[in-house]
């Protein structure tokens, strides 16, 4: 399979925390369609995210990205927005449990935040992605970069579609 | 080859051998929700199981309301309610209503709590129930709800790093002040997928609460667990609530002597000064000596990481050597983690010290730490808090926080502008 | 020539020469009360285009609706108010601190609700201050603009209505109770644009306390102002901090003319609730007994003070609560007096939760909002169509002994079953 995705990069820096991604303040809500409205509206400079995306635009961030509270509209609110993939260098380790239990596509992509930094992928650039081998290219300015899709048990429970899927199809397995 | 006690605690869950980088699925001991994430969860089970699921065990699954008690809003209380009422259709029995104060402690306080048990919750600082040797994690609603189905989730089994920690704080310095130092050397992604143990002889002579205090922000160094292994005062309290077992229980997780770490560090606590966390990073770490003076527009003492009667205790002794008074242009809440808290301030005679002081003393719940509760910042404002996040605009819009321990908050609100706590008790 | 009502005699003394009934007056006020309105007021007071309050040290700005600060739109307002309150120099500022609580009880406790004065408060339960014989009422957030601005309110001078109770309230049985009776009777608008004046043996036996339950809940029946008569009680209240020297203790005379008379023996009645969704739909304890509840609430401007909190845990000692409690001293002094005597800690050991001073879930705002479908027997003074949360809620007025009662069993519960 080699699906490549099409769409535009929205940039993000290092340790980009859950409150800006998805704030406290609407943590009440618990029907996920309604929860990409509040996307990154706390993200200085992003402030105008959730209007704009469109789906198929990527998010595209530097290390630890997802890191704080364990809430998983953090992921709802993207994954609902229509943004197909999540490309960070690192992802905060229960930002990316959350992530997979949904089935929601996280690349590690080595390299990503310095590449950010030195600017050498900018909000709005168009980006190609093809999950599945991992390969990443900016067609706006042509750099190129690649991320490891995830391995071992996680694997399994992205291909089931997540967490929930996957025990109701392995039921025997898992005690 | 050696056991660590991540490892230790995963075989035990497993009932198989364990090798760090495997998955793994592990018996849940206690699987939790809040108000906070807890109607996701039960309107996610109901719906995955069509309205006619059971729980593998309403024994074994809790509800606590922290992150608004009492409710501020239409929707948190509708939240509550679906709890309570799924909670009644399912026979659980652990429900620990607006009344009682922060998850994590009110379980621990309950005798709940054994060493070694794998705890989920939907609180990120789950893991502070690593300072009784409980491996607890926060994870989303989709963990919770898929382990209420068998009882069981997944784990990847992580390296552990081992943190030695020696010597005693000087005059005017605690646990909180170590454990900013430590956010700040190994940074917010510093403990990725790791777990840690802490050990050396100053943690042998922490009280719970200490660590409670450390334990809780291995999260802000995106860690897995920080585990310390129960012993002498700690185990004592831990077996009178949860009963002798508690000594087996500890007994069984005790590292051995040739388990791998990943990497040893070492710490020595005797010259350590007080530190503060600056806007807007938990690892943006300076001296409070090098930002004594910033003005401050409110200060707040509580949460689940300082939140215990140890550490209102010392913020009171801040306060009576500060004369008993804290700045008028300074707005001061403190809030204590649970009831049992509460109380014990009261029959000491503390809550009516720090009215007189001027102070707000609020009931026990996880205050403007979690959505803005109880003293949420206007833009421009400056906050000092002995919670365990500052990110941007977390307690409101275009304000800034500084985290700082129980008695460099007392000493701040004392003077009105950031203070070295030296300067008053030492 | 015919008597005076209090409200001629106040409002004359004001504008300085005799007035009656119907006529239109222009006073300047004693003291204007503001909450967290006071950011809006402020904004509205800088449009007129004056630049200084006319005697700032007659503004007493009380914040209670949200503290500390539920969420940062609280916490602007908040800023707003005290931003303002420095640049003009007014004094009477109370922040949230310690020496706090809810307006209406900080304002008599400040030593500002004196007899014979007029107060204007941009809360509909300033009524609150006939309790010590003041000529009290609520007013919108434009006209406390206009009044900053000129330091004048104009008022049409009130009708008046006289309810009179005789004897003594039975066991268990509250002023809360009397009150929601005549409401019940007189109806949500019966003394509208009235002054609403308590006389009789049975108000002089109620405390000050008492007396501010019954004020309190004069604009519940429509009324301009309530009013009872300041005696000794009151005098030994407000000595020591009156914050004005200009006041006088004025009462009614006995042959003023009344548009309405209401009498009452207070031996008669009975425990009793307002149930939802109106203040005036009365219904005897015996009515409504049974009806399950979810929450109960003790405090607010209406029944969050000392004696209610005692009353409360004189049931709830040595009983636990079925039903989440929420009990909130209407001020920082209250919540110490009841440390000290140990009302708190029964309440605690009741497993109720004893939240810090201020309005609490009265207006929906914090610590307690309602679920859709939730039933809340509670002490405050409204029990709208939404008024604490969902507006599929239910509210039901009752006293803090019929609260506490009904919060042991669950169920509204006559508190005279607990003696």
């Amino acid at each position: 399979m080699s699906d490549v995705l099409k769409g535009r990069a929205w940039v993000f820096s290092d340790d980009v925390d859950t409150d800006l991604i998805y704030h406290n303040k609407y943590l009440a809500e618990t029907d996920p369609k309604k929860m990409p409205q509040y996307s990154f509206e706390y993200y200085p400079g992003k402030e105008n995210f959730a209007r704009e995306v469109k789906p198929g635009d990527f998010i595209v961030a530097g290390k630890n990205f997802g890191c704080g509270s364990s809430r998983e509209h953090a992921v709802y609110c993207l994954k609902e927005a229509g943004v197909p993939a999540i490309l960070a260098e690192t992802c905060s380790r229960i930002y990316y449990r959350n992530a997979i239990n949904n089935g929601y596509p996280v690349l590690f992509v080595k390299g990503l935040s310095e590449a950010i930094k030195a600017g050498k992928i900018g909000d709005g650039d168009d980006l190609e992605v093809d999950i599945s081998t991992g390969s990443i290219k900016d067609a706006t300015n042509g750099a190129t970069f690649h991320g490891d899709a995830v391995s071992d048990l996680e694997r399994d429970i992205m291909s089931a579609g997540g967490l929930i899927p996957y025990l109701k199809s392995r039921k025997k397995d898992v005690r | 080859m050696g056991k660590t006690m991540i490892m230790k605690i995963m075989e035990r869950a497993a009932h198989k051998e364990v090798h760090t980088g495997e998955r793994v699925w592990c018996d849940i001991d206690w699987s939790t929700a809040r108000d906070f994430g807890g109607a996701n969860c039960t309107l996610q089970f109901d719906e995955i199981t069509e309205n006619k699921g059971k729980v593998w065990n309403p024994e074994r699954i809790a509800f606590t309301f922290d992150l608004q008690a009492p409710s501020h809003s239409e929707k948190v209380s509708n939240n509550q309610k679906i709890i309570r009422e799924f909670a009644r259709r399912q026979g659980i029995k652990h429900v620990f209503d607006i009344n009682r104060g922060i998850g994590q402690h009110v379980l621990l306080e309950h005798g709940h709590v054994l060493p070694g048990d794998v705890i989920l919750g939907t609180d990120s600082h789950m893991n502070l129930l690593g300072a009784v040797g409980a491996f607890a994690t926060g994870v989303g609603n989709t963990d919770i709800a898929a382990s209420w189905l068998n009882g069981t989730n997944w784990f990847r089994v992580p390296d552990t790093m081992k943190i030695e920690v020696t010597g005693e704080f000087p005059c005017g310095v605690s646990m909180r002040d170590f454990l900013t130092l430590l956010v700040g050397d190994l940074g917010a992604g510093g403990l990725d997928f790791l777990a840690v143990e802490f050990t050396g002889d100053a943690i042998d002579r922490a009280t719970l609460a200490e660590r409670i205090t450390l334990c809780s922000m291995v999260t802000e160094m995106s860690g897995k667990i920080g585990l310390i292994l129960p012993s002498g005062a700690v185990l004592d309290w831990l077996a009178e609530r949860a009963g002798p077992e508690a000594r087996v229980r500890a007994g069984a997780i005790k590292p051995d002597p040739d388990a791998v770490y990943i990497e040893t560090r070492k710490y020595d606590v005797s010259r350590l000064e007080p530190m503060a966390s600056c806007p807007d990073a938990p690892d943006n770490v300076k001296p409070v000596r090098e930002i004594a003076g910033t003005r401050v527009d409110q200060v707040h003492i509580g949460s689940c990481t300082n939140g215990r009667f140890e550490d209102i205790a010392a913020a009171y002794e801040v306060l009576e050597r500060g004369g008993f008074k804290v700045s008028p242009d300074v707005r001061t809440i403190i809030t204590p983690a649970t009831t049992e808290v509460m109380k014990k301030c009261a029959e000491r005679g503390m809550i009516e010290k720090f009215l007189d002081a001027g102070i707000v003393f609020t009931n026990p719940t996880c205050s403007l730490c979690t959505a803005e509760h109880y003293g949420a910042l206007p833009s421009g404002d400056v906050g000092c808090s002995t919670t365990n996040r500052n990110f941007i605009g977390k307690v409101g819009k275009g304000s800034h926080t500084y985290l700082l321990s129980p008695m460099t908050a007392m000493a701040t609100a004392v003077r009105g502008v950031i203070t070295d706590p030296r300067d008053i008790v030492c | 020539m015919m008597g005076r009502t209090f409200a001629e005699k106040a409002l004359g003394r004001a504008v300085g020469h005799p007035v009656n009934a119907n006529e239109v007056v222009t006073v300047e006020p004693d003291f204007c009360m503001s909450h967290d309105n006071t950011g809006p007021i402020s904004r509205t007071f800088k449009k007129i285009g004056v630049k200084k309050v006319w005697k700032p040290e007659r503004l007493v700005v009380i914040l209670d609706h949200g503290v500390p600060a539920p969420s940062s739109d609280h916490a602007v307002n908040h800023k707003e108010a005290r931003e303002f309150m420095q640049n003009q120099g007014a004094p009477h500022f109370y922040d949230v601190s310690s020496s706090g609580g809810v307006c209406h009880q900080k304002f008599p406790e400040e030593g500002f609700a004196l007899p014979g004065q007029i107060v204007i408060g941009s809360d509909s339960h300033t009524c609150t201050y006939g309790a010590f014989g003041t000529f009290a009422t609520g007013i919108g957030r434009t006209e406390m603009a206009a009044a900053w601005a000129t330091g004048n309110i104009w008022f049409k001078v009130p009708e008046s209505m006289k309810v009179t109770a005789k004897g003594r309230l039975g066991k268990g049985v509250s002023a809360k109770d009397f009150i929601l009776k005549v409401m019940g009777d007189v109806k949500s608008d019966g003394a509208d644009y009235m002054s609403v004046e308590f006389h009789g043996d049975g108000i002089e036996s109620m405390s000050v306390a008492s007396r501010m339950t019954l004020c309190n809940l004069g604009i519940e029946m429509g009324a301009k102002n309530a009013v009872c008569k300041p005696d000794q009680k009151v005098l030994d209240f407000i000595r020591g901090r009156e914050k004005s020297s200009g006041w006088e203790v004025l009462w009614a005379d006995p042959d003023a003319d009344y548009v309405k008379e209401y009498s009452y023996d207070l031996g008669e009645i009975t425990p009793g609730v307002a149930k939802p969704h109106t203040v005036d739909n009365y219904a005897p304890i015996a009515e409504v007994a049974g009806t399950a509840i979810n929450q109960a609430f003790i405090g607010t401007c209406t029944n969050g003070r000392l004696e209610d909190l005692r009353a409360a845990a004189e049931i709830l000692k040595g009983r636990k609560v079925a039903v989440r409690t929420i009990i909130i001293p209407a001020s920082w002094n209250i919540y110490r007096e009841a440390m000290h005597d140990g009302t708190l800690d029964a309440l605690l050991d009741a497993g109720c939760i004893v939240c810090n001073a201020g309005c609490g879930p009265c207006l929906g705002a914090h610590m307690g909002t309602l679920a859709p479908g939730e039933v809340c027997v509670s002490t405050a003074n409204r029990n709208f169509k939404g008024r604490m949360g969902d507006k599929e809620s239910f509210i039901y007025l009752a006293s803090p002994r019929t609260v506490a009662m009904s919060a042991v069993t669950g169920k509204i519960s006559d508190p005279r079953e607990a003696f």
